[in-house]
């Protein structure tokens, strides 16, 4: 590729595409089809809930957008850039971010240093043999990010000594590290507590306009207060899209999933 | 079969090529400029043979080193000091008992029996600690290798074949036409044939073991699936032992056989050790037919070598062990 | 084992000034090894603490790798040896037809980056496996290497490979004379020593150890997972090339059994004698090591066996130390102390320093 096109298509990238296009998306483990033929598409800022029972493929989905798997089939573009072959990191490093349903933090080191890490990650400094200074750029923004999540009290405690709320917190902090462009939150709710949950939703709504994010949620109540659209998956397979409010009333998605219990 | 050329028509055809061209070089008469090329039919027939019998000697060391990785996980690198057991076990039973054959089972048993030690002891309380094992395991080694030669020595031994077994035996290879036209053939030590020919029985025996029997098939499960395995119960643990004993007693046979074929001496065990190393990760790990393939062509490959790049025999060995790392990680035969 | 758990972070209120910070046996320890030349003999300097340091120094590159890494390599003599032959061929020796008589900061630095690259290469191989594949990988390699100088003569001049290779005459003083080794051997130990305490807690280091414990988790933070690792090679690489070119300078040869598997293997040993948690388990373990080797044969033959069983003390010692500590002596080092500081009445752990 000549210069003149990379330019323009990264001038594309932030412009006018799409935050992210998945087309006909396929994964198999074995004979097993964990994803059929899906296809979602993104605006830039836009916050999307993904909802479905256990085994609808959304974790999976996640997987393969974050490049954990790869796809077994189909495309995915990030901002106009297809990312379909690109390994993890790369696509971290466009701006792209997730947290762990299951929590995936390092025991032995602080909330701060956690946080840290994740901004050194998608930095030039990531091979630095040099330890932090004081007036590190990188650990501002890691300490700005702790108030964030409001962690402050506990910046120096070692994340084996948090509360499970305290580190799905964390998780949450460790993805916004960076300048991310999108988000996905993998069940960030589930296991917490009636207020930590309100905190939740206080901070999904008070991220910056223009960071879009598809949250994966089993509680509807939280997941309607923060997505303005919702996709709904069922058998690895999409099997509505629309406003919150239609998917709400479709009476199939109520048969198959909100009257279905354990919601 | 078919699957494979379908999958990789190129491939598939270079070696088809080869192998043609091998068969023409093994059975013509070679032309006057082949023989400028690269020397005497003879030479090359040699070389051969040589390596695949030395082929089948890897592999019955590499096979029980790479069913016992398959199955347990476990990295035995003991395995060359076992190798080194057998074949002086077998010596001072062939010396004693004056019978060669007997050699053989007395190395088998005898190995099999501190291969079961070993999984009782050792393997045993570490599962899963793959790391503490292989320490263990070099640990282990150091200390047989030293006791090994406390007992025996420094000295070489070999093992003698019995008279009905020594020398050479006329092949029906053609290796060059006499002036008067008679046709030469190649000779050939009959011992090696012989042991070679009694490799290929083990390996396809092993093969119809693990394809054809109910414990094959449980065995081959647990490569597949562990987790299955043990989920089976405590029989397992037996089937494991016995795996285990196999494996280490067919390091104490291929001893025997490396005594007989060329010699015993301190260092052997870590050759034998660095050889079925190699090969497990050229055919790829776990995999019977994957040893036997890797067996063959690092054994083709380091006589060749000797006889064609005889400074550089054993570094082309390594060389093809890089290459296959580079482009094929998981092995020739291994699965990603 | 998860990260190293003292804090890299912890911001500037009341942080104690270094001088504080470091506790009392290193001041104690470090002046007696600045003033052991004035009581101890040449022998000792020599020998017993020279080799220390310099075992310790290749064994630190492995505890680099294996501590914070979690990948045991079994190269890294092979790296030393390489380093030493480097030295060898671009600097002076007694091999005056291969040796191209280079003055020593070309020599050194090229001899350096030589090891760097087979350190780079090796990495590059052997990161594409884990764990036992690693090891296997890296002892095929380092097999590869002591056969192929075994049977090079053009550049590694075969079986006998070099001899006369000596330090060179830097402010006019001998680098082989027992002091001044001693005192090189020393620098370049606590140098390597401070450098990879230093890194644990840098960013490479931290990334280091995170991709140990959860790979998928750092590439999801944007780490290039196989890069942090080749990288980790690379410097492991440069740390055994230092220790492996003072090798060569004690014992003033270089040859394919320098970095043969049994050393190669040594190196293991020593490494997971000491303790593969701290750095400075490598010259623990050397130096346990060294005193073995040394004085085995007396010992031994004091107690009516033949000296040449050291082999067998070393790895009946060896496998005791797998068998009951894996974390070597530190291991046991730290249990001893945690049952010590343990209140037998209240039945409660002590707390920790």
């Amino acid at each position: 590729m000549n210069a003149p096109a990379r330019i323009s298509r990264r001038l594309g990238a932030s412009g006018t595409a799409n935050a992210l296009e998945l087309r006909g998306v396929s994964k198999l483990f074995g004979a097993l089809v964990a994803l059929e033929d899906i296809d979602i598409t993104v605006r830039p800022g836009e916050r999307r809930a993904v909802l479905g029972s256990n085994g609808a493929g959304k974790t999976t989905l996640f997987n393969c957008i974050t490049g954990d798997f790869r796809a077994s089939a189909g495309s995915i573009r990030f901002f106009g850039e297809d990312i379909s072959t690109f390994p993890p990191h790369e696509r971290i490093r466009r701006g792209l971010r997730r947290t762990y349903q299951i929590s995936l933090l390092f025991a032995g080191l602080s909330v701060l240093d956690n946080i840290y890490l994740a901004c050194v990650g998608v930095s030039r400094r990531r091979f630095s043999f040099l330890r932090p200074r004081r007036d590190d750029s990188l650990m501002a923004a890691a300490g700005e990010l702790v108030e964030m999540v409001h962690l402050d009290a506990d910046r120096d405690t070692l994340v084996s000594n948090l509360s499970y709320g305290q580190q799905r917190q964390l998780e949450i902090a460790m993805a916004l590290s960076g300048a991310p462009r999108f988000i996905l939150f993998d069940e960030p709710a589930a296991g917490l507590s009636p207020s930590e949950r309100g905190d939740l939703v206080e901070i999904l709504n008070g991220l910056p306009a223009h960071m879009g994010y598809i949250i994966i949620e089993h509680d509807m109540d939280v997941a309607l207060r923060v997505a303005e659209s919702v996709t709904m998956m069922h058998n690895g397979r999409i099997f509505r899209e629309g406003k919150p409010a239609e998917i709400e009333q479709d009476p199939e998605v109520q048969a198959l999933y909100l009257g279905g219990g354990d919601g | 079969m078919r699957g494979v050329i379908d999958r990789h028509p190129f491939w598939s055809a270079v070696i088809f090529v080869v192998a043609a061209v091998l068969v023409w070089m093994i059975f013509a008469v070679w032309p006057d400029w082949l023989k400028d090329l690269i020397g005497r039919k003879k030479v090359f027939l040699n070389a051969l043979f040589n390596g695949v019998t030395l082929g089948g000697l890897y592999f019955l060391v590499a096979s029980g080193f790479t069913l016992i990785f398959g199955l347990m996980r476990n990295v035995n690198l003991a395995h060359g000091s076992l190798y080194l057991l057998g074949g002086y076990v077998g010596y001072v039973a062939a010396e004693v008992t004056g019978l060669w054959l007997l050699a053989f089972p007395v190395a088998f048993i005898l190995v099999a029996a501190f291969g079961i030690l070993l999984q009782f002891f050792v393997f045993r309380r570490m599962e899963g600690q793959d790391l503490r094992q292989t320490l263990v395991t070099i640990g282990i080694s150091i200390v047989m290798a030293d006791l090994m030669l406390w007992i025996w020595g420094g000295d070489f031994y070999n093992i003698t074949p019995p008279e009905w077994l020594s020398g050479p035996m006329t092949t029906f290879f053609v290796t060059t036409v006499k002036r008067s036209g008679d046709l030469v053939f190649l000779k050939y030590p009959l011992v090696r044939i012989v042991i070679f020919a009694a490799s290929v029985v083990v390996g396809i025996g092993m093969w119809l073991l693990l394809n054809r029997t109910r414990i094959g098939m449980l065995i081959r499960a647990g490569v597949d699936d562990r987790d299955m395995l043990s989920a089976t119960g405590a029989r397992i643990q037996l089937v494991f032992v016995g795996v285990f004993a196999f494996g280490a007693g067919l390091a104490g046979v291929a001893g025997v056989v490396g005594g007989t074929f060329q010699s015993l001496a301190p260092g052997e065990d870590v050759r034998f050790l660095l050889a079925s190393l190699v090969v497990v990760i050229v055919g790829g790990m776990g995999s019977i037919p994957g040893a036997a393939l890797g067996a063959l062509i690092i054994g083709l490959a380091e006589q060749f070598g000797s006889v064609y790049f005889p400074t550089y025999a054993v570094v082309l060995t390594f060389l093809i062990m890089v290459a296959v790392l580079a482009f094929r990680p998981q092995g020739l035969m291994g699965r990603s | 084992m998860a990260l190293a758990d003292n804090r890299l972070a912890s911001d500037g209120r009341d942080r104690p000034t270094w001088f504080e910070r470091v506790p009392p046996a290193y001041w104690v320890g470090g002046f007696l090894l600045l003033v052991m030349p004035s009581f101890a003999s040449d022998f000792i300097l020599f020998q017993i603490f020279g080799w220390t340091f310099i075992l310790g120094i290749i064994a630190l590159s492995l505890m680099f790798l294996a501590g914070y890494g979690g990948m045991v390599s079994l190269a890294q003599m092979t790296f030393a040896g390489c380093a030493g032959y480097m030295v060898a061929i671009f600097g002076t020796s007694a091999i005056t037809d291969i040796s191209l008589g280079w003055p020593w900061f070309v020599a050194i630095p090229l001899a350096l980056i030589v090891a760097v690259l087979l350190g780079t290469l090796t990495g590059w191989l052997a990161v594409r496996t884990e764990g036992i594949y690693t090891i296997m990988i890296t002892l095929a390699i380092a097999a590869a290497f002591f056969y192929f100088t075994r049977q090079n003569y053009v550049i590694f001049n075969g079986f006998s490979g070099f001899n006369g290779v000596l330090p060179p005459q830097l402010f006019g003083v001998d680098w082989r004379g027992s002091t001044a080794f001693y005192y090189l051997t020393l620098f370049w130990a606590a140098l390597c020593y401070f450098a990879v305490l230093y890194i644990s807690r840098a960013p490479f280091g931290l990334a280091l150890q995170g991709i140990r414990d959860n790979q998928r988790r750092m590439s999801a933070l944007g780490f290039n997972a196989i890069a942090h690792r080749v990288a980790a090679y690379a410097f492991a690489a440069l740390l055994a090339g230092i220790g492996g070119i003072l090798l060569t300078w004690q014992s003033a040869q270089i040859s394919p059994g320098t970095a043969g598997i049994g050393a190669a293997i040594d190196i293991l040993v020593v490494a997971v004698i000491g303790g593969l948690r701290h750095p400075i388990g490598a010259f623990i373990g050397a130096f346990i090591y060294v005193i073995l080797k040394t004085f085995a044969l007396d010992a031994l033959e004091a107690i009516g066996l033949a000296g040449e069983r050291f082999q067998l003390l070393i790895g009946l010692g060896f496998l005791l130390i797998v068998f009951w500590s894996p974390d070597g002596v530190l291991g046991l080092w730290a249990r001893w102390r945690e049952s010590r500081s343990r209140d037998p009445l209240l039945e409660r752990g002590g707390e920790r320093p």
